[in-house]
């Protein structure tokens, strides 16, 4: 129940105040403007603007009907640009709209609750979208001021005005964390939704597609996202072995490259080489939206997620945030020897594509009856023998892009190279397929693990010889370096690979970029880690930790109960004891007292000072003169308005000859 | 319809048992009121209930998407509305108030009180209000360590002593979430004289005195003596009508003429029957002869005045006027 007496005045809000929330909402959503529709923005801009102008021009402002059509208008907006008024960005559209439209109303105090306890709200909404350590710091900043306006809407004391509302807010924040530190820790999570509104799969993300075509993976190239990291046991593998696997395509219609359909003949088993070379490792993989993972060439097993045919890893849903695995690789694994079926499959080309001049050029590889793996070195010996270029501004490609590359343009990246030498390896009978995913990684010393970026997408094929089954082949590594082109390599300043071309990148600019670089990933890492991974599996692991392990999901909430109260209690006493002083005065009384008591004249419960000297006069006549003078300079100095400063060293000079004793 | 009366009889039983249970700082017996742990109420204020209600929205929210940062977010807020929720209490815990009545006044008119209020500790306490505090739109703040007055104004209806009665001091520092209260009781009480009847017959011994002399029509003109400040109970035939006009404030004219006059102010000299207005009356000839400075006394069943003229003398003989038959002379 709640009591509001009408008693007080509803303080009317100051223009100080207003303006003060007006730039507080917009400085809150400002990082939301951008992940919304414009017209959503221009609304929203257009009101604040409004709400600017009737600050300075009271005139300005709206009544009471025009604000009414200004919410029909702004919902018809939401409506209009998203369909639904529900979903992340509808609701979030919806809310950011009322939100500006509620600060064309800023009456009275109520208004401007109203508009903070929205303004909080916002900021959570955000958190849907973005949840970057920066964005956390910005809002937190944002929620402090917003606590710190709403103590000052509160005081209406006067006097400095930000100052007593600031130390006030200070104060409650700092006592809060302890508090939010145990809730977060020990809150009991959900471990699986229990309703969803289907907020996401309205952004596209970055990363790779599920089908390969020229152009597709140099878009991702000059991408700056972080792909995934990379938490190796032991030593990492070296840089020109760190080839991440994620997709394989089987089928090609001379342009395009996809999964395809491969015969599946049973569950594929691994012919390990030598066991020296297992690699275990942890990645921690960036939202894709999609179920693929990755893994070094070639995983074994797997936690937490899928080993799929072909040695591919899956997780069981769409990867809608920031997921975690553990992997083992073999770097020098040898698989057996596939199905006729799947030889077969890998041997298909695309009808009408093939050129008299493909066929020429394969045949002068296997000329002399040479063995598949001639030809395959013959093949690589050509890519970097003839001019070829590696650039990531490829000419167009015509109707048959690998006829065009190989003999016209020459210049490409790693698809190109990719797609160009599997269709010539099935042309030559060699079983190929092309395979998608990251080559090399980052090492990030401050944090002690490996990034791979965007930009170190990938695309190279693996070729089935006899004896040794499916081997990795990385056309594009043939290229002569000297044949880079420089200028596209340069757009990845900082971002760029310099194992796949050993590109020169000691310019100190580059190495300070690239300092800088690994420090802010060090930080998102640990951000990542530490707060937006913290899952119930987490928490039960923190039982384990304690002993509490058995208890489950109950001995987290008994200990959460019992953490919180712990540390609510210390809070507080430290808010009761440290202000407290006792006063010059009433110490002394307390010492008048005690005298008193070693002759059996303590005050009684509830008795006053006045009531208890006329007692002690009333029993012992003789202390009459002595008692009444303590009481004459206590009394006024204790409850009068203007104790006089010196009483204090008179009741001191008093004390000291005050020592009464026992009659006998 | 018959069970109306009955109704309002339960509930004025109801409201009763209510008030009863209710507990209320009293005052010691040096007149302070301490306000303890077990007398102060609390609850959310309809800012505080929505706030709550947001909070476990975004609570819902961000379990069912598994946004840690916002739960980290909505942690933080409710550890704040917590800590607000005892930020409010612990400043009204341990106030001491401290009541002095102001000076008498008639019945009808507001009794002042003056409140003094300190803090125990070093806690600055901040946003106090005070039910009946004169100046409603500003509350109070005390600094560590120092004490603040505040006026409080009572309506008075009937002559005696006129308690402070409850006041209720309240609180919604530091967000407005919630509202933190307490009944207290400081002991004060503030004489009120009864209220003068607006005519009543002459003294006896007046006669052709003070009361018969033409006022304004020349013949008093040599025995006027000067003004002084216009007092509550002044007749109006004696106010100062000209320097009100040339804005020097509202004057009471005194008369020479009237000095040395001796009246008895006598109880029994009037026939009304009902006492009260017969002390309405009395009050209203106290006046009046104080106005025209004259000696007087007063008489009153069991009690004399003896002569006397001054300002001094009227609040004796008010005072007299109020307790009249009232038990317990001194309201404390």
């Amino acid at each position: 129940m709640a009591t509001e007496r009408a008693h007080w005045p509803e303080p009317v809000p100051d223009r100080l105040q207003r303006l003060w929330l007006t730039l507080l909402v917009i400085a809150g959503a400002l990082p939301l403007l951008p992940r919304l529709d414009w017209r959503i923005g221009a609304f929203a801009s257009a009101l604040f603007a409004l709400r600017l102008l009737a600050l300075r021009w009271h005139g300005v402002q709206p009544g009471r009907w025009l604000l009414v059509l200004l919410t029909l208008v702004g919902i018809a907006n939401c409506l209009h640009v998203y369909g639904s008024l529900s979903g992340r960005q509808g609701g979030a559209a919806l809310f950011l709209t009322m939100l500006a439209l509620k600060l064309l109303e800023l009456h009275a105090r109520r208004d401007l609750q109203i508009a903070a306890i929205l303004l909080g709200f916002l900021v959570v909404v955000q958190f849907l979208f973005d949840q970057s350590l920066g964005l956390a710091l910005y809002l937190a900043l944002v929620v402090g001021a917003m606590l710190t306006l709403l103590a000052d809407i509160n005081a209406t004391t006067g006097g400095g005005r930000l100052r007593p509302a600031l130390t006030t807010t200070t104060r409650l924040a700092l006592q809060a964390l302890p508090l939010t530190l145990v809730l977060f820790l020990l809150f009991p999570r959900l471990s699986a939704p229990l309703w969803d509104l289907g907020l996401d799969a309205e952004q596209a993300r970055t990363g790779f597609s599920d089908t390969m075509e020229p152009g597709a993976v140099s878009e991702l190239v000059v991408n700056g996202e972080l792909a995934f990291r990379v938490r190796f046991d032991a030593t990492p593998p070296p840089p020109d072995q760190r080839y991440w696997r994620g997709l394989v395509l089987w089928q090609t219609d001379g342009r395009r490259w996809t999964v395809g359909e491969p015969p599946r003949t049973g569950p594929a088993s691994l012919a390990l080489a030598a066991a020296a070379d297992r690699l275990d490792y942890e990645v921690v993989l960036e939202p894709t939206d999609r179920r693929w993972l990755f893994a070094l060439d070639l995983p074994v097993a797997a936690e937490g997620v899928v080993l799929a045919p072909d040695h591919l890893l899956r997780a069981s849903r769409a990867v809608e945030s920031a997921l975690r695995y553990r992997v083992r690789s073999v770097l020098d694994a040898r698989t057996p020897a596939p199905s006729a079926a799947l030889r077969d499959y890998a041997l298909r080309l695309p009808a009408g594509t093939i050129t008299p001049r493909m066929r020429a050029l394969v045949a002068s590889w296997r000329g002399e009856g040479a063995d598949d793996q001639t030809v395959v070195r013959r093949a690589l010996a050509y890519f970097n023998r003839e001019a070829f270029h590696y650039t990531l501004l490829p000419p167009p490609l015509g109707p048959n892009p690998v006829d065009t590359f190989l003999f016209e343009t020459r210049r490409g990246f790693c698809e190109h190279y990719a797609s160009s030498f599997a269709t010539l390896m099935r042309l030559a009978g060699i079983p190929s397929r092309v395979v998608l995913g990251y080559l090399g990684s980052e090492p990030n010393a401050i944090g002690g693990y490996h990034m791979v970026w965007q930009s170190d997408a990938h695309a190279w094929v693996e070729v089935l010889l006899p004896g040794r089954g499916w081997v990795r082949v990385d056309p594009t590594a043939a290229v002569d370096p000297s044949r880079i082109d420089n200028q596209s390599a340069s757009r990845l300043l900082g971002a760029g690979n310099p194992v796949r071309f050993e590109l020169a990148q000691d310019a100190w600019l580059a190495r300070l970029a690239r300092g800088a670089r690994q420090f802010a990933d060090s930080i998102d890492a640990a951000w990542q880690q530490w707060v937006l991974d913290f899952s119930a599996e987490d928490q039960l692991g923190l039982l384990q930790r304690l002993g509490l392990g058995g208890l489950g999901e109950y001995g987290l909430a008994v200990l959460m109960v019992v953490t919180f109260s712990l540390t609510l209690g210390a809070v507080l006493l430290g808010l009761v004891r440290a202000p407290r002083e006792p006063d010059p005065l009433v110490a002394r009384h307390a010492r008048f007292c005690r005298r008193l008591a070693r002759i059996g004249l303590a005050p009684h419960p509830g008795e006053g000072p006045q009531d208890h000297g006329r007692r002690v006069i009333a029993a012992r006549p003789d202390l009459a003169a002595p008692v009444s003078r303590f009481l004459a300079l206590y009394l006024p100095a204790r409850f009068g308005p203007a104790p006089d400063p010196r009483t204090v060293a008179r009741l001191d000079a008093l004390l000291r000859g005050f020592r009464p004793r026992r009659r006998r | 319809m018959s069970r109306s009366p009955e109704r309002a009889r339960w509930r004025g039983w109801l409201a009763a048992r209510f008030d009863a249970m209710l507990r209320r700082a009293r005052s010691d017996p040096d007149g302070v009121v301490r306000i303890g742990a077990r007398q102060i109420y609390i609850l959310p204020t309809r800012f505080g209930l929505v706030f709550g209600a947001v909070l476990l929205v975004m609570l819902l929210g961000s379990l069912n998407y598994q946004n840690n940062l916002g739960l980290l977010f909505t942690f933080f807020l409710a550890a704040v509305a917590l800590l607000a929720m005892h930020h409010a209490w612990f400043n009204l815990l341990g106030l001491e108030l401290q009541a002095r009545p102001g000076a008498a006044v008639f019945a009808g008119e507001s009794a002042r009180f003056t409140l003094s209020v300190r803090g125990r500790g070093r806690r600055t306490r901040a946003d106090l209000r005070l039910s009946g505090a004169e100046d409603a739109a500003a509350p109070l703040a005390v600094p560590a360590g120092e004490q603040s007055g505040c006026a409080l104004v009572v309506t008075t209806r009937r002559r005696g002593w006129q308690p402070l009665g409850e006041v209720r001091v309240e609180t919604c520092h530091p967000l407005g979430l919630f509202r933190a209260w307490c009944h207290t009781l400081p002991r004060a009480a503030s004489l009120v004289y009864p209220a003068p009847a607006s005519l009543a017959p002459p003294p006896p011994g007046a006669g052709a005195g003070a009361r018969a002399l033409p006022r304004g029509a020349g013949a008093g003109l040599e025995d006027y003596a000067g003004a002084r400040d216009y007092r509550h109970g002044d007749s109006p035939r004696h106010l100062d009508w000209k320097a009100y006009a040339r804005e020097r404030g509202l004057l009471t004219k005194q008369f020479e003429g009237e000095q040395g006059h001796e009246l008895w102010i006598d109880w029994a000299a009037l026939a009304t029957v009902d006492p009260e207005t017969r002390l309405a009356e009395l009050a209203r000839q106290l006046l009046d002869a104080a106005a025209a400075g004259a000696r007087f006394g007063l008489r009153l069943p069991g009690v004399e005045e003896p002569l006397a003229a001054g300002e001094a003398q009227l609040q004796r003989c008010l005072t007299r006027l109020a307790l009249f038959g009232l038990e317990g002379g001194d309201g404390h």
